[in-house]
């Protein structure tokens, strides 16, 4: 198992059951969370409960709202789209594209069906002889279709399908046109054509020949179409019908009142008219290939042939299958490639850029410029720039094995750990650090805050560092002078904006049978069953809270009066988090 | 034995660029570095591989050395131990050319990476062990993670994060992660005289 590098995550206000009983009305809530009601307050944060998962975020994840003063998690921001944009040709596609064309790209950006790397147009034509390359002159030859689709990583190209471009650009709309193998897709008018030549053909064979027009050539679109018309011409023509019996005709698939609805939902709620409910009537279904009717092909021993030839290696993956868009070119029911050999490149799914909007306030806390190839952000509040940020790392004390494996910890065995906090507002904090002092869960381990109470400088500006240069290294350097030891209520180290400090830990031991012994006797059944997933991570739930001074928001009407005060107001954030220590050894 | 005072593993230029000795830099007069660029042992730089054909439009507006860069690197570029950069060739007009590798401000490349892009963007993390492949463009901000195989020619919009073999983009750099890519303090790290790891 890989070494598990130490972690925190903070958790978002959102999922506290606190707040969510709340009124979103909560404007000067920086206190909320600091005070807890009555009955909150022995609840501790359990970082096990399977809740937890979904509130706890590394800091980089969290946003912070400046209006409501309170951390924003990605799961309770509310998203805008700014701008739609191809992650391949990085073109920007407007909004009334999608609603058109759909959510991919539709230039000639395809991913591989097969691998799913990008495909690259080129042509079919073999690149001149190596030996052309002595001679420079004749380099400015084009090239000139037929045009292919390859990826360079699998080696797939679009002609294992039978498919060629004659352009080498707007590849997505040839390829909208053309079948597997190669054949154009029919127009509706070369249906019709067909169809008619079919039926001048005459003769006997006139019906068997219509069946194969049924089988094959009818695809998504036309099938589609048919269908529509026909069904259109059936309303208009039991509309004109003489009135019904009763309104029991009017359920079931077969009548023009639920016909009409379901139209309006599949074509776009033109269909629907308000005569509607004097129809009655029973309509029949389509009948052939003309009016939309497709039989479907049971006859699967072509694919059964196929899978003993080729195994199931021929077979399309789940993934690969979820991958391909609906193809309108192919007939229904049958248009699915089962096998490798009939998959289609796949049109690169759009992207978006985000702004997001705190959810009580309404406020944006975080928009990107809207180019596609834009990097800034007109707002940005992350948390990263208001909470102190906590970075963990083993203290190595003099006395401890450098050579020892480090990646476990060691049951029962005292481990310290070197926080270190870093301020990065602008006015110093004051910083109160509360943890249980054993773990939730079954292996409870305990712990132990060596200074749960200090104060941060501020986050000054860095020439003041730069300046004072000499200074800060010699308090730097104070700690690692002597055998310095960590002492209770001390602080361990100090520097221009941050604090560190120790944490004792006793990892628990992880036996089942000194869980059965030291619990406590007369309590309720002790669970013995066997670890489960990730019991043996050290996870401490760490309640934070920060204090501090800040001019006043002179925003409000009501904080005048506070503003007269020496325009400063008390500030103060308290939030959990959970310290990920590392594993404890099992063994 | 010369008497010289001893030398430091790194060369350290003016404009703050730190080269190991041991690195391997082929054809150093097209290689262009930005300054304050680390390049650690082990590291090869393919810059004989300098573009054959040059493009009508190019040779005729710009002189003939601007078009002999084959690999142009910006600030604060953190190059690890066994990563090798190299441009990319392809068949250009019907002669196969190299074409020059971009890479901006702030890139990591981690240890064992080969870099065949044809441009990196600025603040871009490359894992360790990542192939990038031939033409691939990768654009601001992005995070490769290790072991990653990004195909050739394959384009990664900015904010991303892509893994994979073949790469794909798994998920997006939140907007708090960005000051993770500033390599100003990884800088200060090596050298002759390197200052210690900030806590």
């Amino acid at each position: 198992m890989a070494p598990l590098t130490p972690y925190t995550f903070f958790q978002c206000p959102c999922s506290e059951p606190s707040t969510l009983g709340q009124p979103a009305d909560r404007s000067s809530g920086a206190g909320a969370g600091a005070e807890p009601d009555a009955d909150d307050e022995d609840r501790a944060f359990d970082p096990r409960a399977p809740r937890s998962n979904y509130s706890l975020y590394p800091l980089e994840y969290l946003l912070y709202c400046e209006d409501c003063q309170q951390i924003r998690c990605p799961r309770c921001v509310a998203e805008e789209i700014v701008t739609f944009y191809c992650p391949c040709c990085l073109f920007e596609v407007p909004s009334s594209n999608l609603k058109s064309e759909g959510n991919r790209c539709t230039r000639s950006c395809f991913q591989c069906p097969v691998c799913i790397g990008p495909l690259t147009t080129t042509s079919l034509e073999s690149h001149p002889d190596p030996s052309l390359l002595a001679a420079p002159d004749n380099s400015a030859v084009p090239h000139s279709g037929p045009y292919m689709l390859t990826c360079s990583y699998c080696n797939w190209s679009s002609t294992e399908i039978g498919i060629k471009f004659d352009k080498s650009n707007g590849i997505h709309a040839q390829l909208a046109k053309l079948r597997n193998g190669g054949t154009t897709r029919l127009t509706a008018k070369e249906h019709k054509e067909r169809r008619k030549d079919l039926l001048q053909g005459g003769g006997p064979s006139t019906r068997t020949a219509e069946a194969a027009v049924d089988g094959r050539d009818l695809d998504v679109d036309t099938q589609f179409a048919n269908l529509k018309a026909f069904y259109q011409n059936q309303l208009a023509d039991s509309s004109s019908g003489g009135n019904g019996l009763s309104s029991l005709g009017d359920l079931g698939f077969a009548s023009p009142n639920s016909l009409s609805r379901i139209m309006s939902i599949y074509t776009g709620g033109n269909l629907h008219d308000k005569r509607s409910k004097s129809r009655i009537g029973v309509m029949r279904e389509a009948l052939d290939s003309d009016e939309g009717l497709k039989i479907a092909n049971l006859d699967e021993s072509e694919a059964v042939e196929k899978l003993q030839e080729e195994g199931y290696d021929a077979t399309v993956s789940t993934e690969q299958m979820s991958n391909q868009t609906p193809n309108l070119g192919e007939a229904p029911l049958h248009g699915r490639g089962r096998f490798t050999s009939e998959l289609r490149p796949v049109p690169y799914l759009l992207r978006t850029k985000r702004s997001k909007r705190c959810p009580i306030c309404r406020h944006i806390i975080s928009k990107p410029e809207a180019k596609v190839q834009a990097t800034r952000f007109r707002i940005r509040l992350v948390a990263g720039s208001y909470i102190p940020s906590i970075t963990i790392r083993p203290l190595n004390t003099p006395e401890a094995n450098p050579g020892a494996p480090s990646d476990t910890l060691q049951p029962l065995k005292p481990v310290q750990f070197l926080l270190t906090f870093k301020n990065p507002i602008f006015e110093a904090v004051k910083v109160t650090l509360a943890t249980p002092a054993k773990t939730p869960g079954r292996f409870a381990s305990k712990v132990t805050v060596l200074c749960p109470q200090f104060e941060i400088d501020a986050n000054t500006d860095v020439w003041d560092e730069a300046l004072k240069d000499g200074d800060k290294d010699k308090r730097r350097r104070r700690g690692e002078d002597g055998p310095h030891q960590a002492e209770a209520g001390k602080i361990w180290e100090r520097g221009r904006n941050w604090v560190s400090l120790v944490i004792e830990v006793v990892p628990a031991s992880l036996r089942l049978d000194l869980l059965a012994l030291t619990s406590p006797a007369g309590g309720h059944e002790v669970d013995t069953g066997p670890l489960r997933e990730d019991e043996d991570l050290l996870e401490i739930p760490m309640f934070v809270r920060v204090e501090w001074e800040a001019d006043a928001v002179g925003d409000e009407i009501g904080s005048a009066p506070n503003k007269d005060k020496e325009g400063r107001e008390k500030r103060e954030l308290a939030y959990w988090c959970v310290l990920g220590l590392g594993r404890v050894s099992q063994s | 034995m010369s008497r010289r005072p001893p030398r430091g593993e790194y060369i350290e230029t003016d404009t703050g660029n730190k080269v190991a000795r041991k690195a391997t830099l082929v054809g150093t007069q097209n290689i262009i570095l930005g300054g304050k660029t680390v390049i650690q042992p082990e590291v090869m730089i393919r810059g004989d591989l300098v573009r054959s054909v040059q493009s009508a439009s190019a040779a005729s507006s710009s002189g003939a050395s601007a078009n002999n860069t084959a690999v142009s690197i910006g600030r604060y570029c953190f190059l690890s131990r066994a990563s090798c950069l190299r441009p990319s060739g392809r068949f250009y007009k019907g002669a196969f050319t190299y074409m020059p590798l971009r890479m901006g401000d702030h890139v990591f490349v981690g240890h064992g990476s080969v870099v065949q892009a044809a441009s990196v963007g600025s603040h871009v993390h490359i894992g360790a062990r990542v192939v990038v492949g031939e033409l691939a463009i990768i654009k601001d901000y992005v995070r490769v993670l290790d072991d990653s195989i990004i195909p050739p020619n394959m384009v990664i919009p900015s904010f991303s994060i892509v893994a994979g073999q073949p790469a794909r983009v798994i998920g997006e750099v939140p907007e708090g992660g960005h000051e993770a890519f500033e390599l100003r303090d990884l800088y200060k790290t090596v050298g002759n005289n390197p200052h210690p790891v900030p806590t």
